[in-house]
């Protein structure tokens, strides 16, 4: 296999604060290709949208600060990549999606000329083409209806879901590698939800982008994700594609997030207790104080490793019960199991 | 496309005016501005080192004018262009504006105040003071001052002065020295204004607390300061002339515009399509320029236009106590000198002082009216009191 689009690898991200350094993002590895999408999933504050703002450095620093680890975008680290070197890359190459699509526009300025500036700054499109009849394109492609109308409108004369449309064409203004998308779909009700979500689809088999798709929404990773990274804590908990996490969630965390689902396992279950205090992270497995199966092993030392789950090579949970001395087995014993597996 | 030629139409104007953002900084309508000033002041260097008769036919401009020039190109090119370029901003606005029709009735009053005060003394001859037309009243009415019964006649409508200055003369001179005021005061204040707030607000979002507490801090000082105090001295110690008066209104009033805007600023900062210019690279002056003054453009209006009123009245009070600026026809000092006479004479400070009344009352009442069209938040207490 070809060099991956994205990879990141032991990323480290640390926010400096008054009540101590916060360990948000803590060695986090994961890989993207073309015309993938991987769904970073978990709960609020467990570094998901960390991980993502750290891959183009747009986290406030001071106080959030990348400590270790490399992103390799296209061959470059962009972790040493110089600030102008970045705004490069930012946009053009890479681009974002956030959850409120109201606070993504200038209310001031028409969506035409916005969308038109991210092709300039970005010095993109066919310079013979006119930006007004780019911007068009773009919106027509996002399915904005009477695109050619709305091109002069103002921010407030849209509804939530086509200012979600406007940005994603604004987001796609330069022909981007790779999106990615933090909770794009959040503020937005469930029919549109849908519309974008299947727009989104669309529009990365039509370019080949890589996406990488931010959301604590397990039904909305069921219907983009080829691949889910789940997060805890700052920890990746498991990954996998997306039939590895459906079909057989492995490390204890996910599976109680799959109960958590209404409608799967003990209908409408809750996980016990609160995310741990990041900054100052339990030892051992993050998500120990509040496992059910945690032993003497998962309390002490550090984040389990990634072990490989079922043999195969996409598949990995960092738990103790994966290792080469535990029985896996053991776990299937809790409540709300779901694991099919030998 | 069938609709396609009047959409690049409408969306030309937008297209020249990002264009020229993205290469020179500057765009066509930000051109033409500059050049206005830069004749504007060619024309001013010309005239106080060449130029020793009067610039233009006889009108021989005078420091105050210049400012008020500079002034009016200011608003042409930041009030009137914008407007004319957005129709359905403009429509919406005046739509909810005119739902206060006192205030519309206040709007006119102060366009013809404009108007007259601008063009009125290029026209009209200055007042001169005529021993034999002392204290001549209003046409229509006749009084009788020491057995010698005087009748108003339409050589002077509103009556002279007791100097035999036409009152009508008086009041017209009187409009261009308020307009001046109100309007040269509020563009200083206005422009340090809205810039110390947004550069305030934008250094706190950066994380750079330390310049945003500086500036906030000296603003608070400032507010505290006793202006009137410093302008006596001022005009003790320099003399009392028009524009410097002006300006040391525009320069010592500026606080109350820098908090809104740096409280408005603070909550657009924190919005993506900021975070979006940072992340490309945008630097401070484009993000303050292009998005947060932008944003608080509503802000900065409202509180200009209620300040407007204050600028004026606050000459009208120092005229009045004698420290104007001699060579102008203030109405404060028309009143001032009126009002020894107000048993024999009471047009001469009575009039020019109904003007001052409805034009502050204009201004506060397009000011609440504006509020109501613009800040939406203020609904709630019902607008329209003062």
């Amino acid at each position: 296999m070809s060099e991956p689009l994205l990879s990141v690898s032991d990323l480290e991200t640390q926010f400096h604060t008054d009540a101590g350094t916060v360990f948000a993002v803590d060695g986090v590895s994961f890989d993207v290709d073309h015309g993938e999408t991987v769904a970073i999933v978990g709960e609020s504050g467990s570094g998901k949208t960390v991980t993502s703002e750290s891959i183009t450095s747009i986290l406030d620093t001071p106080p959030g600060e990348i400590v270790g680890g490399t992103i390799t975008f296209d061959g470059m680290d962009l972790t040493t990549l110089s600030e102008t070197a970045l705004q490069d890359v930012r946009g053009k190459r890479i681009s974002h999606i956030f959850q409120n699509p109201q606070n993504g526009l200038n209310p001031v300025y028409t969506v035409g000329r916005q969308i038109g500036e991210a092709i300039r700054i970005h010095d993109h499109g066919d310079p013979e083409v006119p930006v007004q009849r780019q911007v068009v394109d773009l919106l027509d492609k996002t399915g904005i209806p009477e695109a050619s109308a709305r091109v002069d409108d103002y921010p407030h004369e849209f509804s939530g879901g086509m200012k979600q449309r406007v940005l994603i064409a604004m987001a796609l203004a330069c022909d981007p590698d790779l999106l990615i998308a933090d909770e794009p779909t959040t503020a937005l009700d469930v029919t549109i939800q849908g519309q974008i979500l299947r727009l989104l689809e669309d529009l990365q088999a039509e370019h080949d982008m890589g996406i990488i798709f931010v959301t604590h929404d397990l039904g909305v990773v069921s219907e983009i994700a080829d691949r889910v990274v789940v997060m805890y804590a700052g920890k990746v908990m498991e990954t996998g594609t997306v039939e590895d996490i459906f079909r057989n969630p492995s490390h204890p965390y996910t599976r109680a997030l799959m109960d958590c689902l209404p409608g799967r396992g003990g209908s409408m279950d809750r996980i016990e207790g609160s995310l741990p205090d990041v900054t100052d992270p339990p030892a051992g497995c993050r998500f120990s104080p509040r496992c059910e199966h945690a032993t003497e092993a998962c309390r002490s030392g550090d984040q389990p490793p990634l072990w490989g789950v079922d043999n195969g090579d996409t598949h990995e949970a960092s738990c103790v019960y994966y290792d080469a001395e535990h029985d896996e087995g053991e776990l299937a014993g809790g409540e709300g199991a779901t694991g099919g597996h030998q | 496309m069938a609709a396609e030629d009047a959409d690049t139409a409408t969306f030309e104007d937008i297209d020249w005016d990002a264009q020229g953002i993205s290469t020179l900084g500057v765009s066509r309508a930000g051109l033409a501005e500059l050049l206005s000033y830069l004749g504007l002041i060619a024309a001013f260097v010309y005239d106080y080192t060449w130029n020793t008769g009067p610039l233009v036919f006889r009108w021989d401009v005078l420091s105050v004018e210049w400012l008020f020039i500079g002034t009016l190109i200011a608003i042409v090119f930041h009030a009137v262009i914008p407007l004319s370029q957005k129709p359905r901003l403009r429509a919406f606005y005046w739509q909810r504006f005119k739902k206060n029709q006192v205030a519309v009735v206040a709007l006119g009053w102060l366009a013809v105040m404009f108007v007259v005060g601008v063009l009125g003394p290029l026209l009209i001859d200055p007042p001169t003071t005529q021993f034999t037309n002392q204290s001549v009243p209003p046409v229509g009415m006749s009084t009788t001052v020491g057995g010698v019964v005087k009748t108003g006649t339409w050589q002077y409508p509103l009556g002279t002065s007791a100097k035999g200055q036409g009152i009508l003369t008086l009041v017209v001179y009187g409009m261009r020295v308020s307009m001046e005021v109100g309007l040269i005061a509020t563009i200083f204040s206005v422009i340090i204004g809205s810039a110390v707030g947004a550069v305030a607000a934008f250094a706190t979002s950066v994380g750079r607390g330390r310049i945003d507490e500086l500036l906030m801090r000296y603003v608070d000082v400032q507010s505290v300061f006793p202006d009137f105090m410093l302008l006596l001295l001022l005009t003790y110690l320099f003399g009392s002339e028009l524009w410097m008066i002006i300006l040391l209104f525009g320069f010592f009033s500026w606080e109350g515009i820098a908090r809104t805007v740096r409280g408005e600023a603070l909550q657009r900062a924190s919005e993506e399509y900021i975070t979006a210019a940072e992340a490309s690279g945008a630097n401070m002056l484009y993000i303050v320029r292009q998005h947060l003054i932008p944003n608080s453009a509503n802000s900065i209006i409202i509180s200009a236009t209620v300040g407007i009123p204050g600028f004026i009245l606050g000459e009208a009070s120092l005229a009045f106590l004698g420290f104007s600026d001699p060579t102008t026809y203030s109405w404060g000092r028309t009143i001032a000198t009126g009002q020894v006479n107000l048993a024999s004479a009471w047009w001469i400070a009575t009039i020019p002082g109904v003007f001052l009344f409805l034009t502050v009352l204009s201004f506060y009442y397009v000011g609440e009216s504006l509020r109501d069209a613009m800040d939406p938040r203020q609904e709630v207490d019902g607008g329209g009191g003062l």
